[in-house]
């Protein structure tokens, strides 16, 4: 009888694997973007993307030497199972939180929702924070136009932020 | 004031940041004709971006883009809305204009470690309160107005010296200026609402 439950215990855990690895789409926001992703790995405490779905995640590319968003690269071991990439039926999957921990950006999950909202990447501001130089943005205008602070390069630029309240 | 300075060398950017977007600040816009670049900011970026805890805040960006002036009131004290309201004060028009006129010769031009020393830093608390506001932002755009609000408390409990994340909060749930509003205003004590202007030859 116990074997049977073993057996049993078993097939349930074989069939749950398939559904449950391609099972949760989640909310990603970060910077000014509201990003769908359909497949993660489940995991209560961290976010698992597919590597093609890093760069909507947050800008980041994975590629051999790492992941890396302009010139900084952060490298990322792909031949075996680390905090950061894991593989599963030969798929590889990026831990996005755990890079983030690593860069010291913030972040904070909706569990119930499954929106994971992120901040900014603290060594990608040290242009700024050390040496004054204007961070880039892309908004849209009342056209729905996007407009980027470096389209204005060459001349004086007044930010000014207001609103309504 | 864009129209006395505007052209090839100069551009006024102004940055509604409302959650509403478009919805909130139509009004607005409709009175003030606007012949320089407005963008549409719902989700409070440029402030994030730039560390800027209040509106309206200036930030004088040059040809390369390097900030020459950053996180200032561009009016000292709240005034109705209407023409012309963002560069109001005849204390920072002057300055704007001087350094239009006058480039990296102007007396109002800050050094980049000046610069650096009036960037706001955060600690993990205010930066963990901006994706917590982003999230509020997102629930309330999806019409969950209460799990919204409940982001944008913890926002501002975790980063109390930003008025934006008050000020969007209470204007969408007591309207403008209402009784928290004036309760935080008047718990300030000595600190001031906006950082204060420095320019030359002021105390």
């Amino acid at each position: 009888m116990r074997g049977i439950f073993v057996v049993l215990a078993a097939i349930t855990l074989a069939l749950s694997i398939p559904t449950d690895v391609f099972a949760d789409s989640v909310t990603v926001l970060y910077d000014d973007q509201v990003v769908e992703i359909e497949d993660t790995l489940p995991d209560p405490n961290d976010l698992w993307v597919l590597p093609d779905d890093l760069p909507r995640v947050n800008g980041f590319e994975l590629k051999p030497e790492g992941a890396c968003l302009l010139e900084l690269c952060v490298p990322v071991l792909q031949d075996r199972d680390s905090e950061m990439f894991v593989r599963r039926d030969g798929q590889g999957w990026f831990n996005v939180t755990a890079l983030s921990r690593k860069l010291q950006q913030a972040y904070r999950l909706d569990h119930e929702h499954k929106v994971w909202s992120f901040g900014e990447i603290p060594v990608v501001r040290r242009a700024f924070l050390n040496s004054a130089i204007a961070p880039d943005f892309e908004l849209p205008n009342r056209e729905g136009e996007l407009v980027r602070l470096s389209d204005f390069r060459g001349k004086k630029v007044l930010i000014v932020t207001w609103a309504s309240w | 004031m864009y129209e006395e300075l505007g052209g090839e060398n100069f551009e006024i950017i102004t940055v509604a940041q409302d959650t509403l977007g478009e919805e909130a600040t139509a009004e607005w816009h409709e009175k003030s004709p606007l012949t320089y670049t407005t963008l549409i900011d719902t989700a409070h970026r440029v402030s994030s971006l730039y560390n800027l805890v209040n509106v309206p805040s200036g930030v004088w960006v040059d040809e390369e883009g390097n900030i020459l002036r950053i996180d200032e009131g561009t009016y000292s004290e709240p005034i109705p809305f209407g023409n012309n309201v963002f560069v109001g004060t005849d204390d920072y028009r002057p300055a704007v204009r001087d350094w239009v006129m006058n480039g990296p010769k102007s007396r109002y031009v800050l050094t980049s470690n000046e610069v650096v020393a009036k960037i706001r830093r955060r600690t993990p608390d205010e930066a963990l309160a901006e994706p917590t506001f982003k999230l509020g932002v997102y629930f309330f755009r999806q019409g969950n107005e209460n799990l919204g609000r409940s982001y944008w408390e913890a926002a501002q409990a975790l980063f109390p010296d930003s008025w934006n994340f008050h000020r969007q909060d209470w204007n969408l749930t007591e309207g403008l200026g209402g009784p928290k509003y004036r309760e935080k205003r008047g718990d300030l004590g000595e600190k001031p609402y906006y950082r204060p202007f420095d320019f030359p030859g002021e105390p």
